[in-house]
């Protein structure tokens, strides 16, 4: 990972960015503001340069600025962002409706740069894209939701059972977290980043700590890296049997589904007797952990997470061999490899798509630089390709934990970080969703800036790609498939 | 095949956990408890600055402590600076409770607790089945959570708690609850659907706010994007703390709010 300097405004950053992301082999990773000490506004573009090194560019912002969009239409809901929250005028974008201010915010209010303490509620409009012709119905879903997720809302435009078009209108979760980690100290930091998703809260933990640390030069204890490696495979193996069993579930293959939840459970407990939290909550710091695991405890959890994942395996071969589920997974919600890459979509969404992008072998951090990693993938594309990358990415996550905690390095779990500090920096972490990063500014020990990066921000557009043609009933399927989170992408 | 999937969940041994283990359960939370006995104004002041959210007050004039469990976290500082006086909770019955009720005061000249803790409830399966009657239909709605509450939530159904053994169902529709289970700070932009949801719903109702950001509005209080708990926008009847609170935690609310109303 680069270390970076103090921030530079070359006049060709627009275009270098522009140029970057005209080529195949890079891919947009971002696109977010910030302000200076001035208070000028900054708009920064991270590009991931041939899978291989990720490259920051910057420029400050007086006027409007060109959109990246007919370039890569991956920077649609970025730029829609920028727009919202830095009120940076975009030249030629598609679509500048609001994004995250929904219908009770008065236009003209750019969170990230106005006072926002007394904010008036208004009552706006808010146009959807209308599908018109013959026999054309819409059916509008949520955000209040039948089953217990979170909320977001769906347009689908059908005719009779198939789809045309479906929209999305999402960010009803959203909670302002870039602009409360303003002004919150450091150390604080991994309790704002654990809330942004809760069910990949370790991934987030860690993504922020390695951020600060990028930003302050700081190397975490051999210790501590494989103590985070244990908390991120463990934290994959746990949404990916869930979402193997709810994939079961929405197809009415109910005992696998239950059955699931309970070797899931089972990882749970695990972690609140050998921890004392079931979600790794409060474990990462900057600079290392704050739990460390005895030799007695490494051996339970390691044990624990080989009986979950032979138990896991033995199902997921059932699950497969059942035909009323190939019948329903084989060609359904079918995302073209083309697509992944227009929509720079990432994690097991891309991988199950022909695209085999992996953030722990392509931008190796902590214990993974010294790992091998088989990074599997499929090309169909459809539901079932996207059940299997999760069952054979829970086998090689049982596999890196089992080594990891059989040879665990001896020494300190942490080391210490300065409270006084000051600096930039990034790092991505491969969440069981994908590609999750953080961008941080510190300034005197507390944060001035921090972006995150989620891989459900990244994917939410590219799901609606998956749903022509196929019918509304198998859309609880696709989505599920998918499996994002609203509040990571909300934020 | 279908039939090996039936064999081999037959096969396996129940986990079923009793529901006295469950009542007053709190492994894995992280909520802390206090020892009154071994509080000093040194230790007060040390955890209330330790304390990120305004969990812990001390008031050194009066030499009182308050802890409110409706803004824990569980970020376990107050522990680590506490020198024995603060601890992980072994037993937490503050669930389902006023929003008073998660508050502990504390007089460190006396020594005591001013509102000693509320005993753990001893419900039996037998009483549960008789403030329930026949079932609790129950819609779960999502203000604006981290999903974290959810996943506790949606592990009540799983084979170790088994919330139907209670006749307790979840719902597709506010239009079939007896009882609204809200998580999240209130954002703005689900306000209005959580004042739709709530009108939706049959009375008489109730509503049970989950998570310390449902109680008042966790790490997320004081943002430009979130109203506050679900008090700001609906009635609410209990509180479940906790950041998320876990499985055993939530039936230990869902029931307590029962019983304050049966």
């Amino acid at each position: 990972m680069t270390k970076l300097s103090a921030e530079r405004c070359p006049e060709s950053a627009i275009s270098d960015a522009f140029a970057l992301l005209s080529s195949s082999n890079n891919r947009l990773v971002s696109i977010f503001g910030s302000l200076d000490e001035g208070g000028t506004r900054r708009v920064h573009y991270l590009v991931d340069v041939e899978n291989r090194e990720y490259r920051l560019l910057t420029t400050a912002v007086t006027g409007p600025i060109p959109s990246a969009t007919r370039i890569s239409p991956a920077a649609t809901w970025y730029e829609r962002e920028l727009h919202d929250q830095y009120g940076v005028e975009i030249e030629g974008h598609p679509d500048l409706r609001p994004l995250l201010l929904h219908e009770n915010w008065p236009g003209g209010v750019h969170p990230m740069v106005d006072d926002t303490s007394h904010v008036p509620w208004a009552q706006r409009q808010y146009p959807f894209l209308r599908v018109q012709g013959e026999g054309v119905c819409e059916v509008a879903v949520g955000p209040v939701h039948a089953g217990i997720i979170e909320p977001g809302h769906f347009r689908f435009s059908v005719v009779g059972d198939t789809v045309l078009h479906l929209e999305l209108r999402h960010f009803y979760t959203h909670k302002g977290t870039e602009k409360l980690f303003q002004g919150t100290p450091v150390g604080n930091g991994p309790m704002v980043a654990e809330s942004v998703s809760g069910d990949n809260c370790f991934a987030h933990a860690v993504a922020y700590c390695q951020a600060v640390e990028n930003a302050l030069g700081i190397s975490v204890p051999p210790r501590g890296e494989a103590i985070r490696l244990v908390g991120l495979e463990l934290e994959r193996m746990l949404a990916h049997i869930a979402d193997v069993g709810a994939l079961c579930g929405d197809v009415g293959f109910t005992v696998p589904a239950v059955y699931n939840s309970r070797i899931k459970e089972s990882l749970l407990q695990a972690s609140a007797r050998l921890l004392g939290t079931r979600f790794w909550k409060g474990v990462a710091v900057p600079g290392g952990v704050r739990r460390d695991l005895s030799a007695d405890n490494a051996r339970e959890l390691r044990e624990a997470v080989s009986l979950a994942a032979r138990d896991f395996a033995e199902m997921a071969e059932i699950i497969l061999d059942t035909p009323s589920v190939q019948n329903r997974f084989e060609s359904t919600g079918i995302l073209s490899a083309d697509i992944v890459r227009e929509m720079a979509a990432v994690g097991p969404v891309a991988r199950a798509s022909g695209i085999p992008l992996d953030v722990r072998r392509d931008h190796p951090y902590g214990r993974y630089r010294e790992i091998p990693l088989e990074v599997p993938h499929f090309h169909y594309g459809d539901v079932l390709a996207r059940a299997r990358i999760r069952i054979e990415e829970t086998r090689i996550s049982a596999r890196l934990i089992e080594e990891t905690l059989g040879a665990m390095p001896a020494g300190a779990i942490s080391s210490p970080f300065p409270g006084e500090s000051a600096g930039e920096g990034f790092a991505a972490v491969e969440s069981p969703r994908g590609e999750l990063l953080y961008w941080v500014r510190l300034r005197q020990g507390h944060l001035a800036r921090c972006h995150i990066k989620s891989p459900s921000f990244q994917n939410w557009p590219a799901l609606p790609l998956a749903m022509p043609g196929n019918i509304i009933a198998d859309f609880p399927l696709i989505n599920k498939s998918f499996n994002l989170s609203y509040s990571g992408c909300d934020r | 095949m279908i039939f090996d999937v039936v064999k081999r969940s037959l096969q396996s041994a129940s986990v079923l956990i009793p529901v006295e283990q469950l009542l007053g359960n709190c492994s894995g939370s992280r909520m802390p408890d206090v020892q009154p006995a071994l509080l000093t104004a040194s230790i007060a002041r040390r955890v209330t600055e330790a304390c990120p959210t305004s969990a812990l007050a001390f008031d050194a004039s009066r030499s009182h402590l308050t802890l409110n469990y409706g803004e824990c976290t569980g970020c376990g500082r107050c522990i680590e600076v506490g020198e024995g006086a603060f601890l992980a909770a072994a037993k937490f019955a503050r669930c389902g409770v006023s929003k008073e009720g998660l508050v502990r005061r504390f007089d460190l000249n006396r020594v005591s607790e001013i509102t000693p803790d509320e005993p753990a409830m001893a419900e039996t399966a037998e009483r549960i089945r008789a403030i329930l009657g026949r079932a609790l239909n129950i819609r779960e709605v999502d203000a604006g959570s981290c999903n974290g509450c959810e996943a506790e939530i949606i592990a009540l159904t799983n084979p170790y708690y088994d919330l139907e053994r209670f006749g307790i169902h979840f719902v597709a529709s506010p239009k079939h609850a007896d009882m609204l289970l809200v998580t999240g700070p209130v954002t703005r932009n689900m306000a209005e659907a959580v004042r739709q949801t709530y009108a939706a719903t049959p009375s008489p109702r109730l509503v049970v706010a989950v998570g310390a950001c449902g109680c008042a509005g966790g790490i997320f209080a004081g943002s430009h994007a979130v109203v506050g708990g679900v008090d700001a926008i609906i009635p609410v009847d209990g509180y479940v703390p906790g950041c998320p609170p876990t499985p055993a935690m939530l039936l230990t609310g869902i029931l307590q709010v029962l019983h304050r109303r049966s």
